[in-house]
């Protein structure tokens, strides 16, 4: 059994596997943060999203959801960024200049993670932000400053100014590793990972009692026509 | 320096070159180009060929117009412009002089290879 999504792909209704949307939607993210640059973005992403529900409405023929391995044999036709090769000529110094950011010098961003919090993920944050392992020595730091009595104002200050992961390109920004396809399926994943690891820790919670409620999950995916946000 | 790299420069170069004479020839939907150019392996992948169609059309050089199509989303058919026509009438004047260049060039080196 396979939990499924609607989406909305190129203004056109699918019904898709959860693991195939994962990697669908890590690939549109990979496609739109390589045209984010390029005049007309939103055109090619569109021409793009298009061509790829076409492709899909093909595959389907009868079928009625969208499986993993047709994403895959879909991302195979449409190609990744690395398959486009050089830039075109007089593209090629702005396109340089982006693939020096992609590959592997990624500017850090501080950022507040929304995955591992216990007040606002200022902590864990930081401690991507410097390369910090566990979050736990600048949670240690943060107690004693409170204590102190200064460390609340910077923490809420802190709160305040640092955005809060909202993506799992968000994410990799803020470890500092490069956005690409790979990591980002690999983010998404553990993303995934950690819904269910919350959800059976709320199991957990409600056992012992007598009847357990009905917990709703927002998985966070959301839409707007045409394109997977 | 990596060959692949220049490969691929050397096919980008006369990749808007056989994408306007594909359109010249007959008013086509992407896929119908990317047909053609992947049989002459210009391109493998689609990807590449959607902000090429689209930097030309801000160019001036080619226009679309909309058709519904059995399956799937309305597709764009692509067209040259008037500008388009000259465009590529001059890509292949220079295309022309450059195979001759390159044949001047190399023949001793080809022939030797």
């Amino acid at each position: 059994m396979n939990k499924i999504i609607n989406v909305n792909l190129g203004g056109y209704p699918f019904t898709i596997d959860e693991d195939a949307y994962a990697h669908l939607n890590g690939y549109l993210e990979t496609i739109h943060a390589h045209f984010k640059k390029s005049e007309g973005y939103e055109e090619i992403t569109g021409d793009i999203e298009s061509r790829m529900a076409e492709l899909f409405s093909d595959k389907l023929k009868g079928a009625k959801i969208i499986s993993l391995q047709s994403v895959k044999d879909v991302i195979k036709v449409m190609g990744t960024p690395e398959d486009f090769g050089a830039a075109p000529i007089h593209e090629s110094i702005e396109a340089d200049s982006y693939s020096t950011i992609q590959k592997g010098k990624t500017a850090k961003r501080f950022f507040r993670d929304s995955e591992d919090k216990i007040l606002g993920g200022v902590a864990s944050g930081m401690s991507a932000y410097f390369g910090i392992k566990d979050p736990l020595w600048l949670r240690l730091g943060f107690l004693i400053a409170f204590i102190s009595g200064f460390g609340i104002l910077l923490y809420i200050v802190l709160w305040v100014l640092a955005p809060e992961t909202a993506s799992a390109a968000d994410r990799l920004a803020m470890r500092g590793e490069p956005i690409n396809i790979n990591n980002i399926a690999k983010t998404v994943e553990e993303e995934i990972d950690g819904v269910g690891e919350r959800l059976s820790n709320l199991t957990h919670k409600f056992d012992g009692k007598k009847k357990p409620r009905r917990e709703r999950v927002n998985l966070g995916y959301s839409y707007r026509k045409g394109s997977i946000s | 320096m990596k060959i692949e790299n220049t490969k691929a420069q050397m096919r980008k170069g006369i990749l808007e070159l056989c994408i306007l004479s594909i359109i010249a020839e007959q008013e086509s939907y992407p896929s119908d180009i990317i047909g053609k150019l992947k049989e002459s392996e210009l391109i493998v992948v689609e990807g590449t060929l959607y902000p090429l169609l689209t930097r030309l059309k801000n160019a001036g050089l080619l226009h679309y117009n909309w058709k519904e199509s059995h399956k799937g989303p309305p597709r764009k058919y692509y067209q040259l412009t008037k500008e388009g026509h000259q465009f590529l009438n001059e890509l292949i004047g220079t295309w022309s002089s450059l195979v001759k260049a390159v044949e001047l060039t190399t023949k001793n080196v080809i022939s030797n290879e």
